[in-house]
């Protein structure tokens, strides 16, 4: 079975995605999102191997051991307000980028980066348009 | 490489849309945005020099391959680290990550071809000379002001 160690954790959801029997459970809600994983018996350790946090560990199955589950509190936009991700996952994204870029988009969700994105190019085109009367 | 946009010349017709789904297996990787009554603005992946979306990835999925961001779907495990990195939110993630691959194999991209507004381009110069015309003639025509 799988050991998790949850401050390692960053609820990315990597291991639910690429276990080859659904063993690892998510369930979301808009506040909270929630990962179990069942008391497997497998000797395959895919999850273990691509965890991008190194949090888990193959362990021999304890019966008496209870499943490993861990929640994360989702983060919202800083626009919108819409819950898009985990917080230990976004610091992870803001370690990895370099700091001259100074990465605020990090705090705002995908969704609104892209209209923030359309509204600057149509900022730029207006601005185009009156210079050329 | 990358795509570049005119949006002086988008019509909002959205076909660059259906053409990169049809051509990605129904994912596409371009989204048309309105902005309020004065523009329709695709919005594509920048392909960018230092790309946000390759640093943030563990696996080594998404990577530099020349001057594009290549994406390996064999080495995606769908963290969805990159959909957060990407300043453009033009990286998805459902189950795996997807975007703009150029189309692959193609000549140039489907996109590209299928505007019928000619509001696409992977040609730069093609655009700044655009844009430099359209400059010239405003001057030539002394302007509104």
């Amino acid at each position: 079975m799988i050991r998790v160690d949850p401050r390692l954790c960053i609820g990315c959801l990597s291991c639910s995605n690429v276990c080859p029997r659904q063993n690892i459970i998510r369930t979301q809600t808009e506040e909270e999102r929630r990962i179990r994983w069942k008391r497997c018996r497998e000797e395959c350790d895919l999850c273990v191997e691509l965890c991008p946090a190194g949090a888990l560990t193959l362990v021999p199955i304890d019966e008496s051991a209870p499943e490993p589950e861990v929640s994360f509190p989702l983060v919202g936009c800083r626009i919108c307000g819409r819950s898009y991700a985990t917080e230990p996952m976004l610091l992870r994204v803001e370690a990895a980028l370099p700091k001259s870029q100074s990465p605020e988009w990090v705090r705002i969700c995908p969704t609104c980066r892209r209209t923030a994105e359309a509204e600057r190019a149509t900022g730029d085109m207006v601005a185009a348009r009156r210079r050329r009367g | 490489m990358a795509v570049y946009v005119d949006i002086g010349r988008c019509i909002g017709c959205r076909s660059c849309e259906v053409a990169c789904e049809r051509v990605h297996g129904g994912r596409g990787h371009v989204h048309v945005h309105f902005v309020g009554d004065f523009a329709s603005v695709p919005i594509f992946c920048h392909h960018c020099e230092e790309a946000s979306c390759a640093a943030a990835c563990f696996s080594g999925a998404l990577h530099k391959e020349g001057d594009r961001t290549a994406f390996d779907v064999e080495k995606c495990t769908g963290c969805g680290l990159c959909n957060l990195a990407c300043p453009f939110g033009v990286v998805w993630t459902e189950k795996i990550a997807h975007k703009c691959d150029l189309c692959e194999g193609r000549p140039e991209p489907t996109c590209v071809t299928t505007c019928p507004a000619n509001a696409l381009s992977t040609d730069l110069d093609l655009l700044s000379c655009r844009a430099r015309s359209r400059e010239a003639r405003a001057i030539a025509m002394g302007g509104r002001r």
